[in-house]
């Protein structure tokens, strides 16, 4: 029972400093997510030590194993947009996956090229 | 019936239905079986087949809707767990997830404008590379949709971590941090579970380059999209 109560205090904490990142990006009108803005916020907090791990840590691993359950609501919301996918909507799926490929090659190309030099992995 | 039974039973739905994901997911791993994707099969379905709307079923949803901010500042923790591999292999993993979020958004956004689809989806799709909250929120925050944006996010996902493997062979991808870095900025959680199929550092690298493409994705993708399209 106490261990549910510290995960509802845990995410309690985060969406207070969601809101926060809400309230910078409004207030700088900025187009990046203020949950993004919380993301860098609390990491900055971390790493001074102003925010101590075990001030979120049991919250935050149950809301990250349990992450999809977040935003099922959002996907189940394609039903209204099946239409998309018909014909020509097909030549989207085939958009993404191209751009996939091309994302994971040269994000992985540049990363091993920088590689050279350093140390031999264990792989 | 009133609302409030309404959404307790939305509520029970969407909880099953992650349970059946999770379950299947553990009875046949593989991309295709992902507790996200099964879910929203189960429960499309089910809203389908009894006539029930969306608006209907968000009665509930919207309650569960609400811990998606708090689970993306949650992003933070995995990224400061791995701080050390970031401090020490900063430059590959910076650099490769930089150039791998900007080639993902602007040749999302070329081929969108090539193919001359609405302006919604071509929003929707761009940041397709980053983990589901994130990209639902860079594309709402574009003029994008949201659940839109989700599925296009599942098609990079379980495309990315099913070609992985080949293209890592055909362009001698080899190295487990390099690895990590592609499967992580390409195919968010997804990749990262592919990743620590790989090998253990591949996965945390993965977790570090997902976490860090979510942040630059959301920073480049608003310039680039006011910049090219």
């Amino acid at each position: 029972m106490i261990r549910i109560l510290v995960v509802i205090i845990h995410i309690a904490f985060l969406y207070i400093i969601f809101r926060i990142g809400t309230w910078i990006q409004e207030a700088l009108h900025l187009f990046v997510p203020g949950s993004v803005i919380g993301l860098l916020l609390l990491f900055l907090l971390l790493l001074t030590g102003i925010v101590k791990v075990n001030w979120i840590k049991e919250g935050t691993e149950q809301l990250i194993k349990h992450l999809p359950l977040v935003f099922i609501p959002v996907t189940v919301g394609i039903m209204d947009y099946f239409s998309l996918f018909h014909g020509k909507g097909i030549l989207l799926v085939i958009i993404v996956l191209l751009s996939t490929i091309l994302v994971k090659l040269s994000s992985g190309f540049t990363s091993q090229y920088l590689m050279k030099g350093r140390e031999r992995e264990h792989e | 019936m009133n609302n409030i039974v309404i959404g307790v039973i939305g509520i029970l739905g969407i909880v099953i239905a992650y349970l059946i994901g999770r379950w299947l997911n553990n009875k046949f791993p593989s991309p295709f079986t992902i507790p996200i994707l099964i879910a929203t099969v189960v429960l499309v379905s089910i809203l389908l087949l009894f006539g029930i709307t969306y608006e209907t079923f968000m009665i509930g949803g919207k309650w569960v809707n609400e811990l998606l901010g708090p689970s993306v500042v949650a992003l933070a923790y995995p990224l400061y767990l791995q701080r050390k591999l970031l401090k020490k292999y900063f430059l590959p993993i910076f650099s490769g997830v930089f150039i791998g979020a900007l080639i993902g958004v602007v040749s999302g956004l070329l081929l969108a404008k090539w193919m001359n689809v609405d302006e919604f989806i071509v929003y929707s799709l761009v940041p397709k590379s980053v983990t589901t909250p994130v990209a639902m929120n860079i594309a709402e925050s574009l003029g994008g949709v949201p659940p839109l944006a989700a599925v296009f996010v599942m098609i990079a996902g379980i495309g990315g971590a099913v070609l992985g493997p080949i293209v890592f062979r055909i362009f001698r991808i080899h190295k487990s941090v390099a690895k990590g870095v592609g499967l992580g900025s390409a195919s968010h959680a997804i990749g990262t579970s592919t990743a620590m199929e790989h090998s253990q550092q591949a996965g945390a690298v993965s977790t570090v380059a997902m976490v860090l493409s979510a942040i630059i994705v959301s920073i480049l993708t608003p310039i680039l999209v006011g910049g090219l399209y």
